[in-house]
């Protein structure tokens, strides 16, 4: 799996992996080109799976309320219908603050289309009756 | 007012929902469920957050989206929903007695399920000393604050317990642009499961301490801060190791207890250590006719396990009431050996396939799990926070000893 090593070390990286209740604390040592050169700490293989998926692409679902007019409910639940990356999550909650829904409001429907370019869709997890 | 139901459950969360949707689709008629809330759907309401439904639906849910899935069926079941109610009074004879805006009135049910779920840990039960400002909350409160009502409860918060709970709020409050200053945690590891720890915790790289407790709480009329200290291995805070964290708010994230007034009301005896009533594998209580699902019985970690075990509730009491029960002909206690806290249920006829839900009493690597001598299974990792639960078949049940009173599970380290 790991490339061998042939480009120099720039950095290593702490992640503890969530496939099981283990919760190995995984170090994944990456070279200048961005290439994994291996992997420690995990116990299985199920680790080093979740540990390059976790170097590839940290993604997470943004969950969170939109402020809503004319509702007798304040907020209205809302969801990123893809994971987004985790460094985006503070970007988006400054982005979705300045939004307001009105009445109705299906589960699933779009809110915001195309979040902030990020590919991904703001969708409601919950309705907003009349 | 009186009048009669096949099956009356108390309680429309999870379980709750769960239960009348198979008591209906079990052949009971007339089934009523009774919440004291506007809306059925329990706590999944405020809980917006993700990692519902996956071992249920195999689909990652939010908590009103995975509420709305059963609420809808259970409508198109035609299910009664009796919201806005209350249940006073609940008797062996399975009368329950309910207040609402129509007035007090008595249903004389062929079945009861209690599904009343769970409730928070407050201040005063874990006898945490200081002053009192405003600015304590129970996570749960905080999250109703937070995610229904549109409230910050404060902009510098400290955490007290690492529990669901807790750490979904601290990431929460995180999003929301408060500043999490720390979670304190009594025992050596965090509370609640691994996702959580990774994906509030460590993403947000809120400042976290293990071994730790609040000894003293500071503010007259709003809470100033707090002063932590590390603890010994009884639990009891070490003198020279207290810290003051300055801080406008405290959330109490220290464990749920089931909410059984109802069940005691009723004569039924709760095991101290589950904090619910004892169930059999139909999980009927000891009295006959009443039946119990969910946190009621013992505090779940997943969401999709409550609303099995409502399932089950619910098929038995719809059994009850049309009067086809098998009764058991044979009791078997398990027995909660080596490091087990607890086992539910707490007996079976083992005369149907069953599965048990185990709580460890302490983390451990490398042990055997043994059930009795029908079944050892080697399991790398067992800690308190992540519930076990093993399928018994009839196959392995049927190996049972004829007579055998106890079955015990332990779950000792493999040499």
């Amino acid at each position: 799996m790991c490339k061998k090593e042939v480009g120099k070390i720039i950095k290593e990286k702490n992640i503890i992996c969530i496939m099981c209740p283990m919760g190995c604390l995984i170090t994944v040592t990456i070279d200048d080109n961005g290439d994994i050169l291996r992997f420690s700490g995990n116990l299985c293989k199920e680790g080093e799976k979740y540990a390059k998926a976790e170097c590839t692409f940290a993604g997470r679902v943004l969950t969170t309320t939109i402020l809503t007019q004319n509702s007798l409910r304040k907020l209205l639940p809302v969801k990123t219908n893809q994971p987004i990356p985790k460094e985006q999550l503070m970007d988006a909650m400054v982005f979705i603050s300045k939004l307001k829904v009105k009445p109705p409001v299906k589960v699933g429907q779009i809110i915001v289309k195309n979040l902030m370019d990020m590919q991904v869709d703001l969708v409601a997890t919950d309705e907003l009756p009349m | 007012m009186e009048s009669q139901v096949d099956v009356a459950v108390i309680g429309a969360g999870p379980a709750g929902v769960a239960a009348a949707i198979k008591a209906k689709e079990g052949g009971a008629e007339n089934v009523t469920i009774i919440e004291r809330d506007t809306q059925p759907g329990g706590l999944l309401h405020q809980c917006i957050h993700d990692g519902f439904g996956l071992t249920y639906f195999k689909e990652n849910m939010t908590g009103p989206e995975y509420a709305r899935r059963f609420i809808e069926k259970a409508m198109d079941l035609k299910i009664n929903f009796q919201l806005g109610t209350m249940v006073l009074d609940l008797t062996a004879g399975l009368n329950v007695t309910i207040s609402n805006k129509f007035g007090i009135q008595t249903l004389h049910a062929r079945a009861v399920v209690l599904a009343m779920g769970c409730r928070e840990r407050t201040r005063h039960q874990i006898m945490l000393s200081g002053t009192r400002p405003a600015g304590i909350f129970t996570a749960g409160t905080a999250q109703r604050y937070v995610n229904v009502e549109g409230y910050i409860p404060g902009k510098r918060i400290v955490i007290l317990g690492s529990g669901d709970v807790g750490m979904i709020m601290a990431r929460r409050l995180t999003l929301e642009g408060a500043k999490v200053e720390a979670v304190v945690e009594i025992l050596p590891y965090i509370g609640g499961l691994i996702r959580n720890g990774v994906q509030c915790i460590h993403d947000f790289n809120i400042p976290i301490f293990l071994g730790h407790t609040i000894t003293e709480i500071w503010g007259l009329k709003r809470v100033q801060g707090v002063t932590i200290a590390k603890v010994d291995s009884d639990g009891k805070p070490v003198l020279g190791t207290e810290k003051t964290i300055e801080c406008d708010t405290l959330l109490i994230s220290a464990g749920l207890i089931p909410e059984n007034e109802l069940s005691l009301k009723a004569g039924i005896e709760i095991n101290p250590i589950t904090g619910g009533p004892s169930v059999n594998e139909m999980m009927e209580t000891a009295i006959p006719g009443i039946f119990a699902g969910g946190n009621v019985v013992h505090v779940n970690d997943l969401v999709d396990n409550v609303t099995l075990e409502g399932e089950i509730a619910g098929a038995s009491a719809a059994n009850a009431a049309l009067a086809n029960v098998i009764s058991a002909n044979r009791k078997i206690n398990l027995k909660a050996g080596k490091n087990i806290r607890y086992v539910v249920p707490q007996t079976i006829s083992a005369q149907k396939e069953t599965t048990l839900s185990i709580r460890v009493g302490e983390p451990a690597e490398k042990v055997m799990l043994r059930i009795g001598g029908i079944l050892s299974k080697p399991l790398r990792v067992v800690k308190p926070s992540e519930m076990l639960r093993i399928k018994l078949s009839l196959d392995q049940l049927q190996g049972l000893q004829e007579g055998i009173k106890d079955l015990e599970v332990s779950c000792a380290k493999r040499r």
